[in-house]
């Protein structure tokens, strides 16, 4: 299938990851189980955009996300990423696009028998002959890739480590590397907080913010803790029911958008607390190290 | 993690209330069960002809073999009895190599979510009917074409191998964690990729145990198979066996078993090694 595309890699010598747009028209997602994950969306993100996206669990924001790298395919309507129609693209193609978009999931979903560098590495599958993964003999250039994902984000030395012996907050931050190794146009994120604990939840989510600003990625996250979707993203939507309630402004979105989001009144419950309440001057937190 | 315990706390100084616990269920499948049982094993008891009186000997027989062979045992005979043992576990490895070779690739195919529906079926069908035929069997069928030779053994330990092997690894195989398989999907990674990527990283510390826990299993069955005259020490035990000659056999027997036990122990351990050791560093 041929793609008008000025950024579709020739080979393996890719050109500088391009941040991609997401448009979606008239999305919807129904489950054979008959469950409606989304309801009609119609939906315009730029490339270089970083968007949190809240709601309910239920509301379709996983919906949303798996939608966009094909894991869950749309029942009517059509979805773009970058220049190409994702909701077209099968076998070969599919699996080339999602090569050129990162997911990070709520429970890291590592291999955790094996090394930390090959984990990261399995964001180069899809760049990569199937021969040479198989026997893991990756080009130097990937691995490099790979060496330098892991330096972003700070676990260039646990590279040898495996990966079930790091804590939670490291394991996040390995996925995000693998991710970064795909040199992705789009980084989805599906709930990548939830299991980790408040200082650690704001160090990955400063990681997110820090691909999105310094290599320009189109990074969506989803979330339910309202301060950390004000805090890290640059835009709001709400989903409610597979619907988009609420797009705007990220820092600006009120308490009461909020329960309209949710469909309650919101409290305790839906914030992290720490440092992003205020976190819209913040300045990105980063810790160090944290105890394995 | 941030929703903090809003349960109203009972209060320890509140008056004690006799707590009643609901009525234990009850089901009558039990009783009836448990007789039918009852019965059964005792009717089995009296179809069975057992001469009871010479069951009174029974003590002192065995009592007076395990004098015989274990008494003066014929230690000039442990060369040649370690001699055959080595033939056994020759035989058994061979056995547990062809065995991995040809039910590694199967037992992916056999897999969910890898192999297709009718593969599936056919090789589960398969790996079943093995497991229900002992590998003694197995040889007698073989025997016919291959002849009498530690090949003939080795064949039989390979083909049982498969039915065990090619189970426990598709087993394996299912019951990964799928996070690191959708991670792969994710990726843009191919079916063999996931397999290679996502799978196998997660499944390969239970296959190199099952592996040696199958030549656990085929040390014992090739001193077994050699009962048939395929060679090694079942061979060579049977032989000494009919000639009535207790003290070669006591001295092989002590070998057999210390053997077997030396080899039994060593892998098991390796076995653990490689699963619980990793899980238990993983806890840390």
């Amino acid at each position: 299938m041929t793609r008008i595309s000025p950024e579709t890699p020739a080979g393996a010598a890719a050109a500088a990851p391009a941040p991609w747009s997401i448009r979606l028209r008239d999305a919807t997602v129904r489950y054979p189980n008959g469950v409606v994950g989304l309801n009609k969306i119609s939906l315009d993100i730029e490339a270089g955009e970083m968007v949190s996206i809240v709601g309910l669990s239920g509301s379709g924001k996983s919906s949303l996300i798996r939608t966009i790298n094909g894991l869950v395919s749309l029942s009517s309507g059509t979805l773009e990423v970058g220049d190409h129609r994702m909701d077209l693209a099968r076998g070969r193609e599919l699996r080339r696009l999602r090569g050129q978009i990162g997911m990070i999931f709520q429970g890291f979903n590592l291999a955790g028998r094996t090394t930390v560098l090959n984990n990261v590495l399995v964001g180069r599958l899809a760049h990569t002959s199937v021969a040479r993964t198989l026997v893991g003999a990756y080009r130097p250039r990937d691995r490099q890739l790979a060496y330098e994902a892991l330096d972003r984000v700070g676990m260039l030395e646990r590279v040898y480590h495996r990966a079930a012996h790091l804590s939670g907050g490291q394991q996040q931050r390995v996925a995000i590397a693998r991710a970064l190794a795909q040199e992705p146009g789009i980084v989805l994120a599906d709930e990548p907080v939830a299991s980790l604990d408040p200082p650690t939840a704001h160090a990955v989510m400063g990681d997110l913010r820090r691909i999105n600003r310094e290599l320009g990625i189109t990074v969506l996250v989803n979330l339910h803790l309202l301060d950390l979707a004000r805090g890290y993203g640059n835009r709001l939507i709400g989903l409610r029911a597979g619907e988009i309630v609420y797009d705007g402004p990220a820092a600006s979105a009120t308490d009461a958008d909020f329960e309209r989001i949710y469909g309650r009144p919101i409290g305790d419950q839906d914030l992290l607390g720490g440092a992003a309440s205020s976190a819209s001057t913040a300045s990105p937190v980063s810790l160090p190290g944290e105890p394995v | 993690m941030t929703a903090l315990n809003t349960a109203p706390r009972t209060s320890r100084t509140a008056p004690a209330r006799p707590v009643t616990p609901p009525a234990k269920p009850r089901n009558p499948w039990r009783v009836v069960i448990t007789v039918a049982i009852t019965v059964a094993v005792i009717l089995v008891f009296w179809s069975v002809k057992v001469d009871w009186a010479r069951t009174v000997n029974l003590p002192a027989d065995i009592a007076r073999y395990l004098w015989l062979m274990f008494s003066n045992p014929a230690w000039d005979k442990v060369p040649e009895a370690l001699w055959q043992t080595w033939r056994s576990v020759e035989m058994a490895w061979v056995g547990c190599l062809l065995g991995i070779v040809i039910s590694f690739p199967l037992s992916f195919l056999a897999a969910r979510g890898i192999g297709p529906a009718p593969v599936r079926f056919v090789l589960r069908g398969l790996f079943s009917l093995i497991r229900a035929v002992p590998e003694i069997v197995i040889a007698i069928v073989i025997l016919s074409v291959t002849g009498l030779t530690p090949l003939t053994g080795a064949l039989a330990l390979a083909v049982n191998g498969i039915g065990t092997l090619g189970k426990w690894g598709y087993e394996a195989i299912e019951g990964v964690h799928p996070g690191p398989i959708e991670a792969v999907h994710a990726a843009g990674g191919s079916r063999w990729q996931t397999v290679r990527w996502g799978i196998w990283p997660q499944a390969s510390p239970e296959f190199v145990s099952f592996w040696l826990y199958r030549f656990e299993i085929n040390v014992r069955a090739s001193a077994v198979l050699g009962l048939i005259g395929v060679g090694g020490i079942g061979d060579m035990l049977t032989s000494y066996t009919q000639y009535r000659e207790w003290p070669t056999v006591g001295a092989l027997l002590i070998v057999v078993i210390i053997v077997t036990v030396a080899i039994d122990l060593t892998s098991g351990a390796i076995r653990r090694r490689i699963t619980e050791g990793s899980r238990v560093r993983d806890l840390a």
